[in-house]
């Protein structure tokens, strides 16, 4: 992942040895000046003047070490979550199924801060060894035994700031727990505040938040703890430093074997040495975790997507051409589906289509009814390779899926999900979503289709207006009208409706079915009824139980033939007693 | 992690309100008043030793070394020796007496908020988003965490260290301390204030970045399903990198202004030893100072140069602290809208359920949401609120309930008005059943308990027993200890239904208000929800929002609510007869469930 900073990253780490060596020059010219000029005859003005010179070098090159740290290391993590986001947008669904949104965020954020925040530590601590390890030599060339009883606790800097570095870290994950554990409790009592008012329970939540309020001062004065354990001993060392030169270097100076420059040289040497000896230390620290970060990073970035493109290449088919609008009696026209006998489980042991045979020929629509859980929606996902699927396959005008490109596949076949996700842009980009390019008009012509367009244009800025969380809430049906004027202007072979219309306000329902039926007609359709109300969509309804096809008909047939029929209607309708409406002002107050 | 506060033109507080934020800190502060002097005292001894340590090292240079007497060497060492130890003990001691102070006074803060939001009116909850509520008691609390932990101790110390390190340059040479101020306090002084201001800036524009680049992450990943069966992944990608490397831009923007403030301040840093060398050399010549002094100096200069980096850091810091206390401060003082009358009447046990001429409306809204509305329910009478989406009547069921006090004309209950009504027997008589059931985390026991926290075992099962759901939950494993997960996600939704119907009655009120839902359940878990219910409804009085005809259809009476008025009251046969409103409703029902004829069999 480094590669390409690397000769950034060598450009930093000599500039920053450049640094050190003017941060090192300092005190050694100091001393001169004072032997020299202070204590003797040369010239102050030549001496100081010298010092003030290292001053620019050393300025300079402190800046543009820092510049070309960050830079380097803020390139990287941009670069890293351009990669891990372009992965993530390839990975199949079923990984996402299993992985939460949080997860994923965590991975694109603050990893990706951890590893920033150790490369941008890679010159620093370079030129920072740099200099210890010169001004070490220097003060061992000099005088080797005062430089041995002067940089004795110095190395104890280092150990101590790791250990800090080690033993704060877990004390401040502590924190943030109980900080968590707090904000449940009041985010369920702003949440819960009807609950909480209507019984007037608001003890029982202030007596929650009084024991988290105590766990946070309780795991933050153990934090505490470990800072004073350590930050007073860290500030400690370098100090006794001082005392070892002025005790023994004094003596040296009063026996005439030191002068008095050469000692301030020491104190100071001393004193540049407090700030790398610590960063060094936090440096192994930070650079663990960072190592468990990337880790982490690298552990998405090598998952492989497992439905991807075919290959080889050569195996990738295209879909026959056939006429817009085509018959509605052969399969040679546009929009032919096939589930051949199609095997599928979530979990492998416990399968939800067990040799499933379905056709469905082009400009058709079907209903598909089934009991919750029975499979119904997992046939569109397999439709648009969400999954694979584990025996069988499924053809869309003769071609299987799986030989043709996603983006060919995913082109032919629009899905209108159960639960909608509408982007933060607006209404007219949510809708032409499949086709950015479409003309203002097209936009509108599929709202008017999908009965969204009466109430865009009551929106504030009409089509212009901006949804999602950051912009106007619609409501549910609302956001499903729109959702199915995204499908319509998709113009594909195939339509799927997961159950379309389950939000929708019922005096509005049957404007819609009307509409629906405009967009249906002579288009390959799939309706997944979960409610009786949507099967009139359909010209025909097919009965899903136990895996498989147990029946196909008109609804009226299948209603007289089949008593499974009956029983899963019975079992839907009892659950569809239908609303009288949707939205009270007050929840929509509470949540806006 | 520089600049890691930013603080926005609105945060900055004027006169006023930073009085008023400092008077209530220091009446909140109160019972830690003695640890922080004992930490304001402990801060003051360590910056005393650490300033000191130069000292000695000049006594040592001049009167052991210069003086040629060793004793007097010794003894500078000794109470270098000394003093570090002693700043050691200190340092340890005022991390605790600080954090000891800093984590009393959080606690006592996120207390006071939480006890005083909660005390607050629903109308308050409906003005106010519950992110921005939550935030207040975690990020606005926690932001000042880190202000405690060591910034606090740090802008003190730093402030003390930079005054005595003047203080002692000036007595041990004023000349020298006059060159080194004269050179370092302009400079650094303005680029210290240049580079604050700039740094905030573009840490305010990095922050809104990062916002919009995670928000946009974030979209994509919840998004992916859609994206993909699109086949949008490519332009998704393009909106992603083009605000990344926005991002990107801002973070480069800000290390460049670190860039140059880092330079200056380590030339300036250098820049000053050259000065006290040089001018010091000249002074040791004149034999105005003594070479000791000039070593100090060069010592004490990063005495000076720390600590106004660290207050420079700090200012920001501090000010956002500033900016969190007082919205905290002004939520804490927010006295709640819907409060305990002075002379609370409790209400008698049963009674009729009257509202007269009520009219109310939302904050902010000009339309009324309910309008002139008077209505009485019996008791036990059951009244079934109908109407279109967004007529009110949800609002009514919550006014007749006292979540909300009404604009004019008031409910009353038994010829009590509510509003003198005590709240106990308020929350006693009558009680609100929510759409959904709302789980907190805890026990399916502790759940239920809600509604009456004195309850005892015993009483929380009978409360189940009651509706007939104590089977279904003693069948778990853990029986009712069992513990519900985050927002009740072990329990199904049927399930979490039944646990607040329990609360209802535990509680035993003779006024049930129930806001019906609308989403679906599965079958066989909405029989014994529909079973549980009609149990805890048996000869109390009920106002029921509903949303479905069955419902309608076992009401005694039934009240259409249309455009915030009350249009139609009465029964079933009544209205359909009256050809109004709810006939066309009715219809309506019919029509929409076309296919379900034959099969609506309950």
């Amino acid at each position: 992942m480094l590669r390409e900073q690397r000769a950034g990253l060598l450009a930093g780490v000599g500039i920053g040895l450049l640094w050190s060596a003017g941060k090192v020059a300092v005190p050694k010219l100091t001393r001169l000046a004072v032997d020299r000029a202070v204590l003797g005859n040369e010239s102050l003005l030549f001496w100081s003047s010298m010092i003030a010179a290292v001053a620019v070098v050393a300025g300079v090159f402190v800046g543009w070490r820092r510049w070309i740290a960050f830079r380097e290391s803020r390139f990287t993590e941009a670069k890293l979550r351009e990669q891990l986001f372009a992965h993530i947008m390839r990975l199949h669904v079923a990984y996402h199924d299993r992985t939460q949104t949080g997860q994923l965020m965590s991975r694109a954020s603050s990893d990706l801060m951890q590893i920033q925040g150790f490369v941008v530590m890679i010159p620093m601590t370079a030129s920072n060894l740099a200099m210890v390890l010169a001004i070490v030599v220097v003060l061992a060339v000099q005088q080797p035994l005062l430089a041995l009883v002067a940089l004795a606790p110095l190395p104890l800097l280092n150990v101590l700031a790791m250990r800090f570095s080690r033993r704060i870290h877990p004390a401040v994950l502590a924190v943030q727990a109980e900080q968590a554990q707090l904000a449940t409790v009041v985010e369920e009592a702003v949440s819960g505040v009807r609950v909480l008012k209507g019984f007037g329970a608001e003890a029982v939540t202030a007596a929650r938040l009084r024991t988290e309020a105590d766990d946070i001062r309780t795991v933050s004065l153990q934090a505490a703890r470990v800072r004073s354990a350590f930050l007073p001993a860290l500030d400690l060392l370098p100090n006794l430093g001082l005392i070892a030169v002025l005790a023994i270097g004094g003596h040296r100076v009063l026996n005439g074997q030191m002068s008095r420059g050469e000692m301030l040289e020491f104190m100071q040497y001393i004193g540049l040495l407090i700030v790398p000896l610590r960063s060094i230390g936090m440096t192994v620290a930070f650079g663990q975790r960072a190592a468990a970060a990337l880790l982490r990073v690298n552990e998405v970035l090598s998952t492989v997507p497992l439905v991807a493109d075919p290959e080889p290449a050569a195996r990738q088919r295209r879909l026959p051409d056939g006429a817009a609008g085509a018959t509605t009696d052969g399969t040679t026209g546009r929009g032919e589906v096939w589930f051949r006998g199609v095997c599928f489980g979530y979990d492998p042991a416990a399968p939800v289509l067990r040799g499933l045979d379905l056709r469905i020929p082009s400009g058709t629509s079907v209903a598909v009814v089934g009991a919750t859980g029975g499979g119904k929606s997992t046939l569109a996902r397999l439709l648009v390779r969400f999954y694979d699927v584990d025996a069988g396959a499924i053809f869309i005008d003769g071609v299987d899926v799986r030989d043709l490109a996603l983006a060919d596949l995913r082109h032919a076949v629009s899905i209108v999900f159960e639960d909608t996700f509408l982007f933060h842009d607006t209404v007219a980009a949510n809708i032409a979503f499949a086709r950015p390019d479409a003309a203002q008009a097209d936009v509108e012509r599929a709202a008017r289709l999908s009965g969204a367009h009466d109430f865009i244009q009551q929106l504030p800025d009409g089509y212009g207006t901006l949804l999602g969380e950051r912009g106007y809430s619609l409501s549910g049906g609302q956001r499903q009208r729109v959702a199915l004027a995204r499908a319509i202007l998709a113009d594909p072979r195939v339509l799927v409706l997961d159950d379309a219309t389950s939000a929708v306000d019922p005096s509005k329902e049957h404007e819609i079915r009307e509409a629906m039926a405009t967009v249906v007609s002579g288009r390959t359709t799939i309706v997944i009824a979960h409610r009786p109300g949507t099967i009139a969509l359909a010209d025909t309804v097919v009965l899903l139980d136990d895996g498989t096809v147990a029946a196909t008909g008109t609804h009226d047939e299948l209603l007289a033939t089949s008593q499974r029929y009956r029983e899963v209607l019975a079992a839907l309708a009892e659950t569809d007693d239908e609303p009288t409406g949707i939205d009270e002002p007050a929840a929509t107050a509470g949540s806006s | 992690m520089w600049a890691a506060h930013a603080v926005t033109d609105e945060d900055r507080l004027d006169r006023t309100e930073t009085a008023r934020v400092l008077r209530r800190s220091l009446q909140f502060a109160q019972p830690y008043r003695r640890t922080i002097w004992w930490a304001i005292a402990l801060v003051s001894v360590g910056t005393v030793c650490t300033v000191s340590g130069p000292v000695f090292v000049k006594l040592g240079l001049d009167e052991g070394i210069t003086g040629q007497r060793a004793t007097a060497l010794n003894v500078a060492v000794a109470c270098f020796v000394g003093t570090v130890i002693i700043g050691y003990l200190v340092g340890r001691l005022q991390y605790l007496a600080i954090n000891r102070a800093g984590e009393g006074f959080l606690r006592d803060l996120r207390v006071a908020v939480f006890d005083r939001l909660q005390a607050q009116s629903m109308a308050f909850f409906d003005r106010n988003k519950a992110g921005v509520l939550v935030s207040r008691m975690t990020a606005d609390i926690e932001s000042m965490g880190e202000l405690i932990q060591w910034g606090l101790l740090q802008f003190v110390a730093a402030g003390l260290l930079l005054v005595m390190t003047l203080i002692l340059m000036v007595a041990l040479s004023w000349e020298l301390t006059l060159v080194v101020v004269l050179f370092v306090a302009p400079i650094l002084g303005a680029a210290s204030v240049r580079f604050q201001r700039q740094s905030n800036r573009a840490y305010l524009d990095v922050r809104e970045r990062v916002g919009q680049n995670l928000s946009n992450l974030q979209e994509g990943i919840a998004g992916v399903r859609v994206i993909q069966a699109y086949g949008r992944e490519v332009e998704q990608q393009r909106r992603f990198f083009a605000s990344n490397r926005a991002l990107y831009g801002s973070h480069l923007h800000s290390v460049k202004i670190s860039t140059w403030y880092f330079g200056l301040v380590e030339w300036a840093g250098i820049v000053s030893i050259a000065l006290v060398v040089g001018v010091g050399g000249l002074l040791v010549h004149r034999g105005s100072v003594e070479f000791g002094t000039v070593a100090a100096f060069v010592l004490l200069l990063s005495n000076l140069f720390d600590p106004v980096q660290q207050l420079s850091q700090l200012y920001n810091t501090v000010q956002s602290a500033a900016a969190a206390l007082h919205k905290l401060y002004t939520l804490v003082d927010n006295v709640p809208d819907v409060a305990e009358h002075p002379k609370p009447v409790t209400l008698p046990p049963t009674g009729r359920l009257t509202a007269h001429h009520i009219t109310f409306h939302y904050e902010g809204s000009e339309r009324p949401a309910l309008h002139e509305v008077s209505l009485s329910v019996a008791p036990g009478e059951r009244l079934a609120l109908v109407g279109p989406t967004g007529a009110g009547k949800s609002t009514l069921a919550q006014l007749l309930s006292r979540l909300y006090d009404p604009t004019s004309g008031y409910v009353s209950f038994a010829d009590v008005d509510l509003r003198v009504a005590s709240l106990l027997s308020l929350r006693e008589r009558v009680v609100v059943v929510p759409q959904e059931g709302f789980l907190f985390g805890g026990t399916i026991r502790d759940n239920i308990r809600i509604a009456r926290p004195s309850a005892t075992d015993d009483e929380v099962a009978a409360a189940l027993a009651a509706i007939g759901a104590l089977d279904r939950f003693d069948e778990f494993p853990e029986g009712l200890d069992t513990e519900v997960r985050e927002r009740g996600s072990r329990l199904s939704a049927g399930e979490r239904q039944l646990v607040s119907l329990a609360r209802a009655a535990l509680v035993d009120p003779a006024v049930l208000v129930l806001d019906e839902a609308t989403s679906n359940l599965d079958p066989g878990t909405e029989a014994v929800v529909e079973r549980a219910l009609e149990r805890l409804m048996q000869g109390r009085t009920v106002i029921v929002v509903a949303h479905r005809l069955s419902t309608v259809r076992r009401a005694d009476r039934i009240a259409v609510i249309d455009h915030a008025r009350l249009v139609e009251l009465g029964t079933h046969d009544e209205l359909v007869v009256r050809g109004g409103r709810y006939a066309a409703l009715a219809q309506a029902w019919a029509r929409s469930q076309p296919a379900a004829e034959g099969t609506a069999g309950h």
